[in-house]
C-alpha cells in the first residue's frame, strides 16, 4: 500500500500540470470574484418616499447601514430618478415612515436580495418596537446583544414557509464553493491513475505481485484523498492569511470537514470509475458530474437564496452542499464540531457506499 | 514443478481455452506456440492466476493455484504481451517500484535494479523517461519489471513482437542465458517459429484454444520426418499452375507464399524436373528453388492447414 502511494506521488512530481492548474483556477477564481470586495460595498440608492419625512427616512436608513453587506445613500428624489432613467441604477428604494417601497425601473439580479434584506429589517424593527410598547426597556439592547453582528441578513421561505436567517458572506461562499469545486476535479482526474494502469496493464502486473488488491486500492484512494485535502488546505491558508479571509477560530473543525468531504469524492469518483468503461468516458463525465454537483449543490451560488423545489431536492444528494453548509456553520456562524454531526456522518455514508458500490462495480467488469 | 489440468476459459459461450494440460520441469525451457487467437495469453494469465479458469486447475508443487493464489505470485515473472510500464518514468524508476512491490528494499532493491539494467544493456538510458525510448528498449524494460525478484518460473508472453532484428536477438540471448546461467524456468509464447525453435526444449503447440501437438522439437519434426518441402520462387503468379500441381497425386499440399509456392512432397520424391516441366507450359519464370527439412512451422501448417503468422 504503502509503496503504491508513495509511487503515485512520484507520478505526480514528473506529471504535475494537472493538479497545479486545478489549483490556480482556484487560486485565480476567488481571487478575482471575492479578493477585492472587502471594502468595496454594495451601494443602494433610497429617497425619502413621497409625503413621509425626512428624519423618519434617516433613521430607517441608519438601522439599513448596520449590515456590513450593502450600503444605502439617501439621495434626493429628483437625482435619483435621472440616474434610473440614464439606466445607471435599476432600481432603488424609496423610505416611508413606517414603511417602504421597491422602485423598479429594470429587471437587476440583485433586487430579490436588498428587497429580502430590507423586508426583514423592517420586521425586525416593528417586532422591537411591539415589544418595547409592551413591557422591557431594555429589550432593544437585550435582543442586539444576543444577536450575532450578522453581515446580511436575509429571510427565504422553505418548502415548509417557515422562516430561517442566513449571512451572506461573498468572500466565504466563493472561497469555499470555488475551493470545493475545482478540488472535485483534482481528485477524480487523480483518481483516473486506477482506470489508466488498467488500461495500460500495469494493474494486472501489480495483481500478479504479492500485493493484495485492498492494498492497490486504498493505495490510490489515500493519495487522491492527500492530493484533494492539501489543495483545499492550502487555499484556505492562503486566503486566510494572504489575504486576511475569516475563516472564524476553529482551523481544525474545517480541517475534519475537508478530510470527510475529500472522502466523499473520492469515493463519489470511484463510482463513476464502476459505472463507465474507459477513462475517455470517465473524461467527459467529470466535468458534468462537477458542473451539476456544484450548481445544484450551492457552491456557485448560495443554496439558501435557491426557492426551486426541485432544485432543493436535489441539492440534498450532493456531498458538495453538507461540506459547504458545515464549514459556513464553522466560518460565519462559529458553530463547533459538535453542531456538525449531522452533514458529516452524511459524508462518510455517502462516502462508504459509493466506494463500496464502486469498487464492486469496477471487480465485476474485471 | 508447474502443471495445468484440464484448464478451460469460456468467453460468452466459446472457449478460448479448452481442456489445456501443460507441465513444466524446473530448468525447463518451454515453448508455447499458437496463431493470433489461438489461446495463448489467456492461457498464462489463469497460469499466473490473473484470471480465474471457467474450469480445470493449475498446481505448482501440487499446490492449487486457485486456491493458493500467493504461492506462485511469490516465485513468478511474468512478461505481458503489451508494454506495461509506466511511460511518465524513468525506466530506473519503472524497475525500482515494481522491485518494491515484490519486498525488495534498499540497498538491496538498488543493486537488483542494476544488474537486471547491466543484464538488459540499458545502464545509460537509465535515468531518461520510458517514453522517450525505442520500442525495442521499451521491451526490455518490460522484460526487466518481471525480474527484479529473480522468478523461479519466467512467463513470457510475445516478448519480442514489432521490434527489431537486433533487440530480438539481444533478448533471447538474455532469456536463453537466465535459462541456462540461473536455471530459470521458463515458458515462452510466441507466434515465431524462429524463436522457438532456438530457445526451447520442448513444445506445446495450440490452436482454437487446444493443444494439437506437443513434445521435444525433434519428436515434433518427426511428425513430417517423412515429408520435405519445395520452395518455389517465381517472378509473379500463376494460377493454373498452382492449379496443376495441385492436383498432381504426388505432390501432398501446395501452398502459394509471397515469393512464390511451397510444396510438400514425400521424403525423396524425384519431382524437380516435373516442376520446372510444369513451370514452363505455364510461362513462369523460376528465379530460384530450395528443397527443405520441415521446420516447425512446416509441422504446424500440416496440422492446422493453416500458417502460423498471415
Ligand atoms: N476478455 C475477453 N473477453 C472475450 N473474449 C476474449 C477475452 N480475452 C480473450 N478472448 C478471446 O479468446 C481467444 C483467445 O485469445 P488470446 O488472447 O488468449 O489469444 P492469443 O493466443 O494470445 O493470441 P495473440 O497471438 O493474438 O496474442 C480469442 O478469440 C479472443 O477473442
Ligand atoms: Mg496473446
Amino acid at each position: 500500500m504503502k509503496s503504491i502511494y508513495l509511487h503515485q506521488w512520484q507520478r505526480f512530481r514528473r506529471a504535475p500540470m494537472l493538479v497545479v492548474s486545478f489549483f490556480l483556477l482556484t487560486v485565480v477564481f476567488v481571487f478575482t470574484l471575492a479578493g477585492f470586495q472587502s471594502d468595496d460595498k454594495f451601494t443602494v440608492l433610497a429617497l425619502v418616499k413621497e409625503g413621509s419625512s425626512d428624519q423618519a427616512a434617516e433613521e430607517w436608513i441608519d438601522r439599513l447601514n448596520e449590515s456590513e453587506g450593502m450600503f444605502f445613500d439617501l439621495r434626493e428624489e429628483e437625482e435619483v430618478r435621472e440616474m434610473m432613467r440614464d439606466g445607471r441604477r435599476n432600481f432603488a428604494l424609496a423610505v416611508g415612515d413606517s414603511d417602504y417601497r421597491m422602485v423598479v425601473a429594470a429587471e437587476d439580479a440583485n433586487l430579490m436580495r436588498v428587497e429580502s434584506y430590507t423586508a426583514q429589517v423592517f420586521r425586525e424593527e416593528f417586532r422591537l418596537m411591539q415589544a418595547e410598547e409592551a413591557g422591557g426597556e431594555n429589550i432593544r439592547e437585550d435582543i442586539q446583544s444576543s444577536l450575532e453582528d450578522p453581515v446580511l441578513t436575509v429571510t427565504t421561505e422553505t418548502i415548509e414557509g417557515a422562516e430561517g436567517t442566513f449571512v451572506y458572506d461573498n468572500q466565504i461562499q466563493t472561497l469555499f464553493g470555488m475551493t470545493l469545486f475545482f478540488s472535485i476535479y483534482t481528485m477524480i482526474f487523480s483518481l483516473m491513475n486506477v482506470t489508466e494502469e488498467k488500461r495500460t496493464g500495469t494493474w494486472d502486473r501489480l495483481i500478479v505481485s504479492p500485493l493484495k488488491k485492498s492494498q492497490m486500492y486504498i493505495g490510490h484512494f489515500l493519495y487522491c484523498f492527500t492530493v484533494g485535502c492539501a489543495q483545499i488546505v492550502v487555499i484556505f491558508l492562503l486566503f486566510k492569511y494572504g489575504l486576511g479571509f475569516d475563516l472564524g477560530g476553529n482551523f481544525p473543525a474545517i480541517l475534519i470537514v475537508v478530510g470527510c468531504y475529500a472522502f466523499a469524492i473520492v469515493a463519489l469518483g470511484t463510482l463513476l470509475m464502476g459505472l463507465v468503461k474507459s477513462s475517455q468516458q470517465l473524461q467527459a463525465v467529470i466535468p458534468i458530474v462537477a458542473t451539476a454537483m456544484a450548481m445544484l449543490g450551492g457552491a456557485f451560488w448560495p443554496i439558501e437564496i435557491v426557492t426551486n423545489n426541485i432544485v432543493l431536492f436535489l441539492s440534498q444528494g450532493m456531498p458538495i452542499l453538507y461540506a459547504l453548509d458545515a464549514l459556513k456553520s464553522i466560518a460565519i456562524y462559529g458553530r463547533g464540531l459538535a453542531d456538525l454531526a449531522q452533514p458529516l456522518s452524511i459524508l462518510i455514508i455517502f462516502g462508504v457506499v459509493c466506494m463500496g458500490v464502486g469498487v464492486n462495480l469496477m471487480e465485476r467488469r474485471g | 514443478m508447474l502443471e495445468t489440468e484440464e484448464l478451460r476459459k469460456v468467453y460468452k459461450g466459446t472457449a478460448a481455452v479448452d481442456s489445456v494440460n501443460l507441465f513444466l520441469e524446473k530448468g525447463e525451457s518451454v515453448g508455447l506456440l499458437g496463431p493470433n487467437g489461438a489461446g495463448k495469453s489467456t492461457t498464462i494469465s489463469m497460469i499466473a492466476s490473473l484470471i480465474a479458469p471457467s474450469a480445470g486447475d493449475v498446481r505448482l508443487n501440487g499446490k492449487s493455484v486457485l486456491k493458493h493464489p500467493n504461492e506462485i505470485r511469490k516465485v513468478l515473472g511474468i512478461v505481458p504481451q503489451e508494454i506495461a510500464l509506466y511511460p511518465e518514468l524513468t525506466a530506473y524508476e519503472n524497475l525500482k517500484f515494481f522491485g518494491r512491490i515484490y519486498g525488495l528494499k534498499g540497498e538491496a532493491l538498488s543493486r537488483r535494479v542494476q544488474e537486471v539494467l547491466e543484464l538488459l544493456g540499458l545502464e545509460d538510458r537509465q535515468k531518461d523517461l520510458v517514453k522517450t525510448y525505442s520500442g525495442g528498449m521499451k521491451r526490455r524494460i518490460n522484460i526487466g519489471a518481471a525480474l527484479l525478484h529473480e522468478p523461479e518460473i519466467l512467463i513470457m508472453d510475445e516478448p519480442t513482437v514489432g521490434i527489431d532484428p537486433q533487440s530480438r536477438s539481444y533478448i533471447l540471448d538474455t532469456v536463453r542465458k537466465l535459462n541456462e546461467e540461473k536455471g530459470m524456468t521458463v515458458l515462452y509464447t510466441s507466434h515465431y517459429m524462429e524463436e522457438v525453435e532456438r530457445l526451447c526444449d520442448r513444445v506445446y503447440i495450440m490452436d482454437h484454444g487446444k493443444v494439437i501437438a506437443s513434445g521435444t522439437k525433434d519428436e515434433l519434426k518427426s511428425i513430417l520426418s517423412g515429408e520435405e518441402a519445395i520452395l518455389v520462387e517465381m517472378d509473379r503468379d500463376y494460377p493454373e499452375l498452382v492449379k496443376e500441381l495441385d492436383a498432381d497425386e504426388a505432390i501432398l499440399q501446395t501452398i502459394e507464399t509471397d515469393k512464390g509456392l511451397k510444396l510438400i512432397v514425400p521424403k525423396g520424391s524425384r519431382l524437380l524436373g516435373k516442376i520446372f516441366q510444369a513451370a514452363e507450359r505455364h510461362g513462369a519464370q523460376i528465379s530460384n528453388i530450395t528443397v527443405q527439412v520441415p521446420t516447425l512451422e512446416d509441422v504446424f501448417l500440416h496440422l492446422t492447414g493453416r500458417k502460423l503468422r498471415d
